[in-house]
């Protein structure tokens, strides 16, 4: 809630609109995002390992899957599947001081000239194509190796991990992100999974 | 200065208000274009400052409901309550609101239309249609190229399955090159490499083949997949079983990949872009329209909102002055002058603002003048009251239709009725039930009839007090219409003429006395000398005329010097012996001789006994009651049963003790025309008697500083009452008993 993300702040800032006259449209926006990214979008399991001193990060995510994002991606729509890692140091009497928050962009789309599912790393530009959505969400959904630390970053203490699955929209040029800030039936997170860090 | 009515605290808090708005939107507004501008500066931005944005533009959107709330209801209470200005502001409120309001409907529905229309235009049918129709064109392109690739790999399977495995990787090298294959190799049981030609040198083994060619070669079908890269390239990827009897485990396939030709691939690549471009663009159209609807709903909101205060905000401005000045009128309505006006500006309302102003100070100044110049009017006219109040003179003034307009206290007293509290009310009705008043009124009425409106006559009033003589001087007031008016001066000179009578009568008494008196006793003697003289030498009947004649001259001579005497009585003023004695006793002996000499007469005595006595000439008041009791009894002959009641009484007011003494019959009473002029010497109704009776007693009764009275009492008969002061010092106050008396003598002189 604390960091920029569009999706969340959408919600929040309608929330903070009660004298609009237009919110059955916003109800009815609601409605639409219910319908297309309906289904389990949770981390299911999450683990990190230590090899040389760098913390690499292993998760399995479950995805949405139906009808509605199969035909949205056939039709041209990408969707960006962020996987965000927040790492914080506990402390007593304050709020946990945080230590890493880095997030995992990748963008899934349909190459229609090939017919296949094309998963793309935003920040590398690596991508994988699949002949099938759930071959593709699976790719998504195993995270392998991703280092997120290095031991230098922590000084002793108690440290918790949080990850969090996210899915929006993705390619959206800056100004009509802005636009979209009333409402977008394709954006959805879900909740913090987080654990100690095994230090 | 404000206006009255006005609670100044309110006055005074109207600008810290407003400043303290404008401060509020200014931050507001500056806060959140700053935002706006950082954000729209990078993209990234947006997204950690948006949340401030809305938190703003909500606080300033939501502080705007509440204020243009407030003063809509503050509208409306005042409009209820009819608060001046209130119904202006309203109907300004309206007018400018309607002109505001009404051209920002007008551009939200049209660029609503506008947006919908424009949004629905991107994304025609035609659009998609070719696009599809551009992705399957590219897909036939492509097709052609992965057919022939397949085959290609299909016959090098077949090749190699027949091929000895020493020149198995030659032959792979020779397809590679042939085919402008960028690998080509050949797997075995399990997936293991068993020979492989590379067009990358460097690279030792080729890729491994995805599992859905493994997958389907495992089924003794060819593969053939395009693989988009990334940069925009493709690759086709084919596989070929060569044993198509094998187990699928023990299978062996060829797998080669082949690059798609660069212009193909850019072309493709243009293609997918442009297709997902557009589904992306595509997919937003909904959520584009739903948010430019909101931003626009939220914008018309944000701008109908602020119109509406602005125009309450202006209306209230423009009004305002008129509300001072509703205020102002009022407050002078109740005739507060001091009230003054804020200028509000220098404008038409600040020149109107400022002639009200103007007009306040001229009232004040004239109200001032007024006040100072009936304040001399109300001194004047209590320096004329006072003066008419002492005045002896009755004044009187009235209108045409004879209502009293004011009247002093001696006309009250002259006219025998209270004028003063009468002002206002009609003379004609004031004299009912009062006799000498009607008289007074008919006179006026009399001459007023005739048109004369300045007159000097001498009015003589009846009534049954006895006459008075008035002389009434008329004079018409200045003015107009009705307020036409009269003032008439009168003066009760009935005693006036008394004196004058009375000394011309002392006069006549005094000649009568000194010129009749003396010839009376040589004719009385001469008259006897002759009878003497010449009845001896007479014959009987001579003497008998004789006898008669001088006896005649002697008793007319007799009676000429009783009257005669009773005139010297009338004129002389003998030394008063002023004795103390007892007034009820003297009474007694008169009433007691009365008696006697007439025994028919029922003389009744009512006596004051706290009246000890008196300090007077006791021989002059045994005159007076003598004079009383003889007077009421030759009125009373003739009468069946004659009564004579005598009652004296002590009265005590502010100048002193009084005796009085009345004296009343059952006789006929005072003649109605005589009753004025009873105390008038030869006045008398009666066959016998000099007259002079009741004019001595008024003179004995003067010459004591008393007073006398005679009127007919309701029951019948005469009543005449005498007043003495029981003290000499209170008749001295006066100027005495002997400086009163030699006064009357010099006047009478």
């Amino acid at each position: 809630m604390l960091r920029g993300d569009p999706a969340r702040e959408g919600l929040i800032g309608r929330s903070l609109l009660p004298t609009l006259c237009a919110l059955a449209l916003v109800a009815g926006s609601a409605r639409a995002r219910a319908e297309a990214l309906d289904g389990v979008l949770a981390v299911r399991s999450a683990y990190v390992n230590i090899d040389h001193g760098v913390f690499l990060l292993h998760a399995r995510v479950e995805y949405p899957e139906g009808p509605a994002i199969r035909k949205a991606l056939r039709d041209g729509i990408t969707l960006a599947f962020d996987l965000d890692v927040r790492i914080e140091r506990e402390r007593r009497l304050w709020f946990n001081a945080n230590i890493v928050e880095v997030t995992l962009h990748r963008e899934l789309s349909y190459h229609a000239v090939s017919d296949r599912y094309v998963v793309r790393d935003v920040r590398s530009g690596d991508q994988d194509n699949f002949a099938t959505l759930d071959e593709a969400l699976g790719s998504i959904g195993r995270v392998d190796g991703w280092p997120i630390l290095v031991e230098p970053q922590l000084d002793g203490g108690n440290y918790t991990i949080s990850v969090r699955a996210d899915v929006r929209r993705g390619q959206l040029p800056a100004s009509l992100r802005a636009l979209m800030f009333w409402t977008d039936d394709w954006a959805r997170q879900s909740e913090w999974y987080t654990w100690s860090l095994p230090v | 200065m404000v206006a009255a009515g006005v609670t100044p605290r309110r006055r005074r808090r109207a600008p810290l208000n407003a400043v303290a708005l404008a401060v509020f939107w200014g931050v507001i507004g500056v806060s959140a274009f700053l935002l706006l501008a950082k954000s729209v500066q990078n993209s990234g931005e947006f997204a950690r400052l948006q949340w401030w944005i809305v938190v703003l533009n909500a606080c300033g959107a939501l502080a705007l409901t509440v204020l243009v709330a407030h003063k809509i209801w503050r509208l409306v209470h005042d409009y209820r309550r009819h608060v001046p200005g209130s119904r202006l502001t309203a109907r300004t409120v309206a007018i400018f609101g309607a002109l505001v309001i009404a051209p920002l409907l007008i551009v939200y529905f049209s660029s609503l239309e506008f947006l919908n229309h424009g949004i629905d235009s991107w994304f025609t049918v035609e659009v998609k249609q070719g696009l599809n129709d551009a992705v399957v064109l590219a897909r036939a392109a492509l097709d052609l190229r992965m057919r022939e690739y397949s085959h290609r790999t299909q016959a090098l399977a077949r090749e190699l399955a027949t091929v000895p495995p020493a020149a198995v990787q030659a032959r792979l090298d020779a397809e590679r090159r042939a085919g402008e294959a960028l690998e080509i190799a050949l797997f075995g049981a399990q997936v293991h490499i068993v020979a492989a030609s590379l067009e990358n040198p460097l690279e030792a083994l080729p890729a491994q083949p995805p599992q859905d060619l493994v997958r389907q070669v495992a089924q003794h079908l060819p593969y053939v997949s395009l693989e988009p890269q990334a940069g925009g390239r493709y690759l086709i990827r084919t596989g070929a079983p060569l044993d198509e009897s094998a187990a699928s485990h023990d299978m062996r396939f060829v797998a080669a990949v082949y690059p798609v030709p660069a212009q193909l691939a850019a072309l493709s690549e243009a293609v997918q872009g442009t297709y997902s471009q557009y589904g992306n663009l595509a997919a937003m159209r909904g959520p584009l329209k739903l948010s430019f609807s909101l931003t626009l709903t939220l914008v018309l909101l944000l701008a109908m909102l602020a119109a509406i205060y602005g125009a309450i905000f202006s209306a209230q401005r423009l009004v305002r002055p008129v509300q001072d000045l509703i205020e102002g009128t009022r407050a002078v309505g109740k005739g507060d002058f001091a009230t003054r006006l804020r200028l509000p500006s220098r404008d038409e309302m600040g020149y109107l603002v400022h002639s009200f102003n103007d007009m306040t100070k001229r009232l004040r100044r004239a109200r001032a003048e007024a006040q100072h110049s009936q304040e001399v009017v109300e001194r004047e006219r209590a320096r004329l009251a006072i003066i008419l109040a002492r005045l002896s003179t009755g004044v009187l003034a009235i209108d045409r239709h004879m209502t009293v307009r004011m009247a002093n206290q001696a006309a009250g007293a002259i006219l025998g009725t209270e004028l003063a509290p009468a002002t206002g009310r009609p003379l004609p009705e004031l004299a009912a039930g009062n006799e000498r008043l009607g008289q007074f009124v008919g006179a006026l009425a009399v001459r007023f009839a005739a048109g004369r409106e300045e007159w000097r006559e001498q009015l003589d009033l009846d009534s049954s007090a006895g006459r008075r003589t008035l002389m009434c001087a008329c004079t018409p007031l200045p003015g107009e219409g009705r307020d036409v008016g009269f003032v008439i001066v009168f003066d009760d000179i009935t005693t006036l003429l008394a004196a004058q009578r009375d000394a011309a009568w002392g006069e006549v008494a005094r000649r009568l006395a000194h010129e009749i008196k003396n010839p009376l006793t040589p004719i009385q003697l001469s008259a006897e000398r002759l009878r003497r003289r010449l009845r001896s030498g007479m014959s009987e009947q001579d003497a008998e005329i004789l006898e008669r004649g001088t006896r005649t001259i002697v008793q007319q001579v007799e009676t000429m010097q009783q009257m005669v005497n009773a005139f010297s009585e009338y004129a002389r003023a003998p030394e008063m012996q002023i004795t103390r004695f007892s007034l009820n006793q003297l009474v007694t002996e008169v009433a007691d001789l009365y008696r006697s000499q007439a025994p028919r007469t029922r003389i009744r005595l009512d006596l004051d006994a706290r009246l000890e006595g008196i300090e007077a000439d006791r021989g002059r008041v045994r005159q007076i009651l003598n004079n009383l009791v003889t007077n009421a009894q030759e009125a009373l002959e003739g009468i069946a049963q004659p009564a004579l009641e005598i009652a004296t009484r002590l009265d005590s007011t502010e100048e002193g003790e009084y005796a009085s003494v009345t004296v009343c019959d059952n006789g006929p009473g005072f003649q109605r025309e005589l009753l004025g002029r009873v105390f008038d010497p030869y006045v008398t109704s009666k066959p016998k008697g000099t007259g002079l009776g009741l004019a001595i007693v008024k003179k004995i009764v003067e010459e004591h500083g008393g007073r006398i009275d005679a009127d007919n009492r309701p029951e019948g008969g005469a009543r005449v009452r005498v007043v003495l002061p029981v003290m000499d010092s209170t008749r001295s106050a006066g100027g005495g008993a002997r400086e009163r008396r030699d006064q009357m003598r010099r006047e009478r002189a």
